[in-house]
């Protein structure tokens, strides 16, 4: 049995212990003192304001926006990147050699800054960019991607799934090399289709890979920042505005500290109850159909 | 057999076709810094190339509004080595108390990670910038790196490996007369470099390319990450997209460098952290 040693336990979690109570613990109460004050995040000078701040927040255009869009782009990106990163660990796993050669490439996307991917976006579908042009040329017509709401979600969601799909393409194809082979030649035996073959077998056996994918998408689609920040700004019309966009701008662009710690603890709860939910909402899927 | 070398030649065409695809982005940005500036952005693939992109990069333009591209690349790896560095040594050190030593309290620590771990980090934001400001690390690399100096995943995936070394390990080292850093740095490290090494280019990644605090916790020029530097020039430099695309190059190609030197020891990591 390993003996008690409190001293050294508390040496080696020090470290972490001090950043947690100087980065964690503080700002959290600080950020519930902040959410009912009017503090302008220079001025000395702030007063108390009781739930103005919230109910401000509630009833502002923008905020309400950022709300709707985070299942927006719940639903358009999560299954955008579950199709694409279950689609690379299926054709990976289908190669008889070079599997780690392509699990490498398929997953360089993940090393990308947002920035720059905004940068190579922006280029490729402006007015005069290859995609615009071309659709010119050769079918008269062309597209103002950015300047059209469900367009600019829609790409948006793809810059972000095309970051990740090689990451989840890894623990998805992890989980694929995991079912054995017997089983798939007794399906085949048994004449099974593929279709059959795929919602019968590969996606049950699959499950909790999926699972880990699907909680890891959930969570990405609810902190979107950098690709709406530099290519969107939030835009047009409030159509990519998303929590943490709204957060900066309040309180780092429109320096209303006060104001932006309020749209914070709501975002937080919203968020944390919705991760919540679409969880057991996944685990009941899976419960139902005896994937568990 | 022949029908099967066939369906084998098919699969490896739509693989190849895939990645080809996945890794566009990249091929674009690439030979978008060093095409002519009168084809960037206009062409699918540039057929022209000049270096003219990267020299108007590192020697200024004739627009004179030259930035220190070279000095924001040292800035990111200052900061970037600097927080994955300390998220590393603390994850190390918490992981090793929480998964080989017993003491009075582990538990509480153990369910405080984990709270901290899936706590909405976005309340953290405002509070966290008013104590650098307070505190006078606002515009140094220390504010940009201490906010940034612990990885609760680091910390989570340590302690799932360390778990999983035998404690007979540690028991003959205690003979030896090691002591618990000894036992940490000299036996269960060495033991751990795949893991390492996931954990560090997954930290590295992740700080490298973080905007939103590099953004926040900094004013003065010479403070700019290179990530930050490219953000602030889009606009700008829309004019020069040719040198726009040479520094995202210059962001973009070490990191896949670095990622690519390790990528066997990558893959031997990740067959854990997938288990």
């Amino acid at each position: 049995m390993r003996k008690t040693s409190n001293g050294m336990g508390w040496l080696f979690t020090s470290p972490y212990i001090l950043f947690g109570i100087i980065f964690f613990v503080i700002p959290i109460v600080w950020s519930f003192f902040l959410a009912f004050t009017d503090w302008n995040l220079i001025s000395p000078e702030f007063n108390f304001v009781g739930i103005d701040n919230f109910i401000e927040a509630i009833t502002s255009q923008s905020v309400q926006s950022a709300f709707v869009n985070t299942y927006k782009f719940l639903i358009i990106y999560v299954p955008i990147v579950m199709a694409l990163s279950l689609t690379v660990a299926m054709v990976v796993n289908g190669l008889p050699k070079f599997k780690g050669f392509f699990l490498i490439g398929f997953f360089l996307p993940y090393l990308s800054s947002g920035v720059v991917t905004s940068l190579i976006v922006n280029g490729i579908l402006s007015y005069n960019g290859p995609l615009n042009t071309f659709l010119r040329e050769k079918l008269s017509f062309n597209i103002d991607w950015l300047g059209t709401p469900i367009a600019a979600v829609l790409i948006v969601s793809i810059m972000i799934a095309w970051k990740f799909a090689g990451y989840y393409g890894l623990i998805l194809f992890s989980g694929l090399s995991g079912i054995e082979k017997e089983i798939y030649e007794a399906a085949a035996i048994d004449g099974a289709s593929r279709w059959q073959t795929f919602w019968k077998i590969t996606i049950p056996m699959l499950y909790p890979a999926l699972y880990t994918v699907l909680i890891l998408a959930i969570g990405v689609s609810f902190g979107i920042f950098t690709e709406v920040y530099q290519l969107t700004g939030g835009g047009p019309d409030f159509a990519t505005n998303t929590w943490q966009m709204e957060i900066f701008t309040n309180a780092f662009t429109n320096l209303q500290a006060g104001y932006s710690s309020a749209i914070a603890l709501i975002a937080a709860v919203v968020t944390f109850v919705s991760i919540y939910i679409v969880r057991k909402l996944i685990e009941l899927w899976g419960r139902r159909n005896g994937w568990e | 057999m022949v029908g099967n070398r066939k369906n084998y030649l098919i699969r490896y065409v739509i693989a190849t076709f895939l990645l080809l695809l996945m890794v566009y982005p990249f091929i674009y940005l690439v030979l978008n810094s060093f095409a002519d500036w009168s084809q960037i952005d206009k062409k699918f693939i540039p057929s022209d190339f000049t270096l003219r992109s990267y020299e108007w990069l590192f020697a200024g333009g004739e627009a004179e509004i030259a930035r220190p591209w070279i000095h924001a690349f040292f800035n990111s790896a200052i900061v970037s080595l600097g927080s994955t560095f300390l998220m590393m040594l603390i994850g190390v050190l918490a992981a090793f108390a929480l998964s080989k030593l017993n003491f009075k309290g582990k538990n509480f620590i153990n369910n405080f990670v984990m709270f901290h771990m899936f706590f909405p980090a976005l309340i953290l934001l405002i509070p966290t910038f008013l104590l650098i400001q307070n505190v006078g690390l606002y515009d140094t690399y220390l504010g940009l790196i201490i906010p940034k100096a612990v990885s609760l995943w680091a910390i989570f995936m340590y302690t799932n490996f360390f778990r999983a070394i035998p404690d007979t390990f540690i028991e003959a080292a205690k003979l030896d007369g090691a002591n618990n850093l000894q036992i940490l740095f000299k036996i269960i490290l060495p033991m751990s470099k795949s893991i390492t090494t996931v954990i560090f280019l997954f930290l590295f990644t992740e700080r490298w390319t973080e905007l939103l605090w590099d953004m926040i916790a900094v004013r003065s020029d010479e403070m700019l990450t290179l990530n930050v530097l490219i953000s602030q020039m889009f606009g700008p430099y829309g004019g020069y997209p040719g040198p726009m695309y040479a520094a995202s190059v210059l962001l973009t190609v070490p990191i896949i460098i670095l990622f690519l030197f390790f990528s066997k020891k990558f893959q031997e990591g990740m067959q854990f952290t997938l288990k």
